[in-house]
């Protein structure tokens, strides 16, 4: 009892490098901008209230406080800045601002505590206020900003550590670092094996019907569907791989040796993805996650030690991770 | 079915789980386009005019990431089955066409499935279609859109 407890710790903390975090963090500061930038034009007309734009955002927020009267909401800053005689309008556009300018820090590094913090709770208000007109992407990111946010922040890459000159004293706890990374490969093997095993439940799935059905419908039909007609007999093969990679990704991406070429399979599916339907903001916050979590230690690696158990994942973090 | 669930909306824990899980973002499913992916969903505005004209519109925004938003916001719409709710979104999505036309006497929001046909099916010629699934018909009142045939 004591053995399997001692492997669960051992499991759950291993000691880690950095690498991971600076990975997530200036991933997810990139994803952030592209989100903010991709819907500037549309921002205030999706986001705002009763009678100004496309759908209500009150109507969300009143269908949200059903489940939850404490989730943040953009609401909230509304009515607070309305206190202040600021209009509905500016107080939006003041948190696209604000989501642009923590997107920047979170790439750069400065303040990336606080700019972690303000990104997960202003997209958080976001995602939640927006219910009617979020997708995956917008789960994701809430997802990545939540652990993001929890880690510990600021790693050696950011401007933050390079400036304030961080005293050794008081260095990164590296099994805290091994814990929140630990915790997000977690998330990403149910994520997957519950997305592949839903998917392994439609028929369409193993037909391929189900591909030229994603591919030829409005918005993702990039593609010419008389141009795409012609890769038919590839539909099958696409479909039953994608169904595969996710529900075997909790399988292979823990192993050593399966690892490096799972990883590379399940980013070249996301990269499809938004090549072909044009859900970029998915691809990219999906990328991000996968080269954060499991990248670090073969993506870049010169050297990797080998797996303290057989079936186990190794710590992932030699001196060598990254170039 | 959601962890504390079948609580009562007030419950605390309820509150307190329902509250942890959307922070973390952890509460939604993860089976995009599963087991099946959808047909696509159309909504077309027709909006009469005094003079007897019609025109046709669709919900509208400015950015190709935005399309996909109102894309699934429709899907949404296709998937709910709670009427009072279909009809209060169409209600809004009808108000921010009535803004841009305010000169339109009724407004018929129809709203419909593709039928998308297989691989071969569309080498053959075939195409998609829509399959009628519901109309509602608004007028303004009162600087609101009310429906005609509740």
């Amino acid at each position: 009892m004591r053995a399997l407890k001692e492997r669960l710790l051992a499991f759950l903390f291993p000691a880690e490098t950095d690498g991971w975090l600076a990975l997530l963090r200036i991933g997810l500061g990139l994803q952030l901008v592209c989100y903010a930038l991709s819907l500037g034009i549309d921002w205030n007309y999706l986001f705002a209230g009763t009678g100004q734009g496309l759908i209500s955002r009150d109507l969300a927020e009143a269908l949200l406080s059903l489940q939850s009267s404490f989730v943040p909401r953009l609401g909230w800053f509304v009515r607070l800045a309305a206190h202040f005689g600021v209009g509905e309008g500016k107080i939006l556009f003041a948190t696209w601002i604000v989501l642009l300018v923590a997107g920047c820090g979170l790439i750069a590094g400065f303040f990336s505590r606080s700019s972690a913090a303000v990104a997960w709770l202003v997209h958080l208000c976001a995602a939640m206020s927006g219910g009617f007109v979020t997708y995956g992407a917008d789960n994701f990111m809430t997802i990545g900003l939540f652990y993001l946010m929890l880690s510990p922040l600021p790693d050696r890459y950011t401007l933050d550590r390079q400036w304030r000159k961080r005293p050794a004293a008081h260095p990164i706890d590296p099994q805290w670092l091994g814990f929140w990374r630990r915790v997000l490969q977690l998330h990403l093997c149910l994520i997957y094996f519950f997305g592949g095993l839903t998917k392994a439940l439609g028929t369409g799935w193993w037909n391929g019907d189900n591909i030229w059905r994603a591919l030829i419908r409005p918005p993702f039909n990039l593609i010419p569907p008389e141009a795409l007609v012609t890769w038919k007999y590839l539909f099958p093969l696409l479909g039953i791989s994608a169904w595969l990679i996710e529900i075997c990704y909790p399988l292979f991406i823990w192993n050593n040796r399966t690892r490096k070429m799972w990883l590379i399979c399940t980013i070249a599916m996301h990269i499809g993805i938004g090549a072909a339907m044009g859900m970029y903001l998915f691809s990219l916050v999906m990328i991000v996650l996968n080269v954060a979590a499991f990248g670090p230690g073969i993506a870049f690696a010169r050297n990797i030690q080998p797996m303290p158990a057989a079936g186990c994942p190794s710590a992932d973090s030699t001196a060598a991770e990254l170039i | 079915m959601p962890l504390a669930q079948p609580l009562p909306s007030s419950n605390p824990l309820r509150q307190a789980v329902g509250t942890y899980l959307r922070l973390a973002g952890i509460e939604t499913g993860y089976g995009f386009f599963a087991p099946n992916v959808p047909g696509e969903y159309k909504l077309v505005f027709e909006l009469h005019f005094r003079d007897g004209h019609v025109e046709h519109e669709l919900p509208r925004v400015n950015s190709s990431a935005g399309e996909l938003r109102v894309a699934g916001l429709l899907d949404q719409l296709g998937r709910t089955e709670y009427e009072p709710l279909r009809m209060l979104i169409i209600k809004m999505l009808v108000h921010a066409v009535w803004r841009e036309h305010p000169e339109a006497t009724l407004i018929r929001a129809v709203f419909g499935q593709a039928r998308l046909p297989t691989a071969t099916e569309f080498e053959k010629g075939k195409r998609e279609s829509y399959e009628f699934m519901y109309a509602y018909d608004f007028t303004l009142k009162g600087g609101q859109p009310e429906p005609l045939n509740p």
